[in-house]
């Protein structure tokens, strides 16, 4: 009896995870797939047009707000990069510099633990154009610059991604501090003896060594980056007219203003596509560190 | 460069190491004047939001029009707090984001036991116990960890709407453990694989059952992964805004909800010491959280965001 209780005892206690995934994730999954088939509008209508079931798909495609909405999230994407390069230096520096190391990166990590509505209120009020950021410095006598870049639309895309970078740095830091206090400390008494300069020392071994530490960072971003939700609608929401749209927002957009269920899942079903190419690398990364630590 | 190259190398340094360490502490050098000097600019720059939204916040109406943003307040005052806690409008309701701060505490309770229990039970029978499936299952659990919520919306709320939750303060609470389930789960079959085996043999030869085990001794050996899941947990439920504003009713709103209307539906003038008083407000609890025991958030975001 007890041997069959060990048995059955874990499987009773995984029924509600399993549940869970069952239904919440891959069957709302599959439910979603097929409702962007569909022509729903506000509620659900499970009959499919099988003479033009990709409808919903082709609108998607030739609508002007979708491409924007890639576009920006192109555009987020590489401008919050910058973030892992901002905090592989703030830890290079940390790292080598013990000084003040635990004030410097509690610092740099605040903002981490800050909602993105109030980020991206914080920043809305900093780039105000009337009272803010531009009005202080106007005041002082740089009257050349401009920092009124919520009010236009080819430069509000920059305001979401200074915001990110200042909330996100933080985060690459802590990521990057570990990636370096895992190197082997030989390395640099070993590159001392041998005369290597400093920049040629982090371009040519450290940073090399570190390639996993970048990739990890590049695809938590990109995964990141198309969740971008609360920072767009907390600074601009989408606007002006529909320059800062993101795919995350576009969805919601779809789903709670147009009332256009069929719509609104091909957009998610496509939010989907993107999540997975990025996610392909990992699994791959996944497995090859582990065979790695295996092989060790 | 090759393995044997660098132990060679360190060999011989390790004298001259020695050394290295001493004159390093004894004095500043240039360089190390220099980086901390950027060091302090860049942290000038981090703390430059907070300082501009904290002065804000203690100014009047009057001030801020001067456009001075930097300046600090001539006269201190509480007002704007004050009234973004009691009064101001967020929608319809002129209740104050207080309405908003004890629904998240209401959302937040719930959704950290459901959450917390389920993960901690599923993460401990996958890692201990013998269960054949359960390499397909972790791997399924980590390509749900990184899946939208936008995804799996409309289907979520039509679930909710059918068990009767949707719109309260229970249903914001389940999406959020539904939510955080596969990462929860796998930070703590993360940490329980790594008790030794010997100890869970032991303890079955002793007659223990799958939940007298897990009573008995991992509950007792949890505390660390406990606290650094519910620091990631309450600051994650915290910070949200998504599923509240989706799942939540007209007067079950957290926080975060209360806090964007009440600055993005401006009706009549702007008033922004009370838009910065009601964004500190937002942002205390997980901040306190963070200065009070930093290391475990890091521990949290970061196990979170890897093994996730």
């Amino acid at each position: 009896m007890t041997i069959r209780w060990t048995r059955i005892a874990p499987q009773i206690a995984l029924t509600p995870a399993l549940a869970v995934t069952a239904v919440a994730f891959v069957g709302s999954i599959l439910w979603t797939i097929y409702l962007s088939f569909t022509r729903s509008r506000r509620v659900p209508d499970y009959a499919i047009d099988w003479t033009e079931w990709t409808r919903q798909y082709d609108r998607l495609f030739q609508d002007a707000g979708w491409s924007t909405a890639l576009w920006n999230l192109i555009t987020l994407g590489l401008g919050s990069a910058l973030a892992i390069v901002f905090g592989f230096v703030l830890a290079a520096m940390i790292d080598r510099e013990k000084r003040g190391e635990a004030l410097f990166r509690t610092v740099f990590l605040y903002p981490l633990a800050v909602s993105l509505i109030v980020t991206g209120v914080a920043w809305r009020w900093i780039l105000n154009p009337t009272m803010g950021l531009e009005a202080t410095l106007h005041r002082w006598g740089w009257t050349g610059v401009d920092f009124n870049w919520l009010a236009q639309g080819d430069t509000a895309m920059y305001a979401i991604i200074l915001a990110s970078i200042w909330q996100s740095s933080g985060f690459y830091m802590a990521l990057m501090i570990a990636g370096l206090k895992s190197i082997n400390s030989e390395i640099w008494s070993a590159a001392r003896l041998d005369g290597v300069s400093l920049p040629r020392l982090y371009i040519e071994i450290i940073i090399p060594m570190m390639k996993f530490t970048f990739l990890t960072c590049a695809i938590l971003l990109s995964l990141g980056v198309i969740k971008a939700y609360d920072i767009v609608l907390a600074m601009t929401n989408g606007g002006p007219g529909q320059s800062t749209w993101v795919p995350a927002y576009f969805v919601i957009n779809a789903l709670s203003q147009k009332q256009n269920l069929g719509y609104a899942s091909a957009a998610a079903v496509m939010m989907l596509g993107i999540t997975l190419l990025v996610f392909l690398p990992l699994v791959l990364l996944t497995a090859w560190q582990n065979r790695r630590r295996e092989a060790q | 460069m090759t393995q044997l190259d660098v132990t060679e190398a360190a060999a011989g340094a390790t004298v001259i190491r020695g050394r290295a360490r001493a004159r390093r502490r004894r004095g500043l050098t240039g360089r190390s004047i220099a980086v901390l000097v950027f060091l302090t600019m860049c942290a000038l720059f981090f703390c430059v939001p907070l300082y501009v939204v904290l002065t804000t916040s203690l100014k009047t109406m009057e001030e801020i029009r001067q456009g001075q943003i930097f300046a600090l307040p001539e006269t201190w005052t509480f007002e704007a707090w004050n009234f973004a806690w009691n009064e101001a409008c967020s929608g319809i309701t002129c209740e104050g984001l207080k309405v908003g701060f004890w629904n998240s505490v209401r959302i937040l309770v719930p959704s950290l036991i459901l959450s917390i229990s389920l993960a901690m039970v599923t993460g401990y029978a996958l890692a201990l116990w013998e269960v054949r499936w359960a390499g397909t299952f972790l791997f399924l659990l980590f390509l749900c960890a990184f899946v939208p919520l936008q995804i799996i919306m409309f289907p979520l709320i039509a679930i909710t709407r059918t068990m009767g939750v949707y719109g309260t303060i229970m249903g914001v609470a389940v999406v959020h453990s539904v939510m955080a389930m596969p990462v929860l789960t796998l930070i703590f079959r993360n940490f329980y694989k790594d008790i030794p085996r010997e100890i869970m043999n032991a303890a079955i030869m002793d007659s223990g059952s799958f939940w007298k085990i897990f009573v008995e001794i991992i509950l007792p050996m949890s505390g660390n992964i406990l606290i650094v899941v519910l620091i990631l947990q309450i600051t994650n439920v915290w910070n949200d805004y998504l599923v509240g504003v989706t799942f939540g009713g007209f007067n079950t709103q957290p926080m975060t909800v209360n806090l964007a209307n009440m600055v993005t539906v401006s009706t009549g003038t702007a008033t922004y010491n009370v838009d910065m008083a009601a964004a500190l407000l937002t942002a205390i609890p997980p901040l306190v959280i963070y200065f009070m025991v930093g290391k475990f958030f890091v521990a949290g975001i970061t196990a979170g965001a890897i093994k996730g």
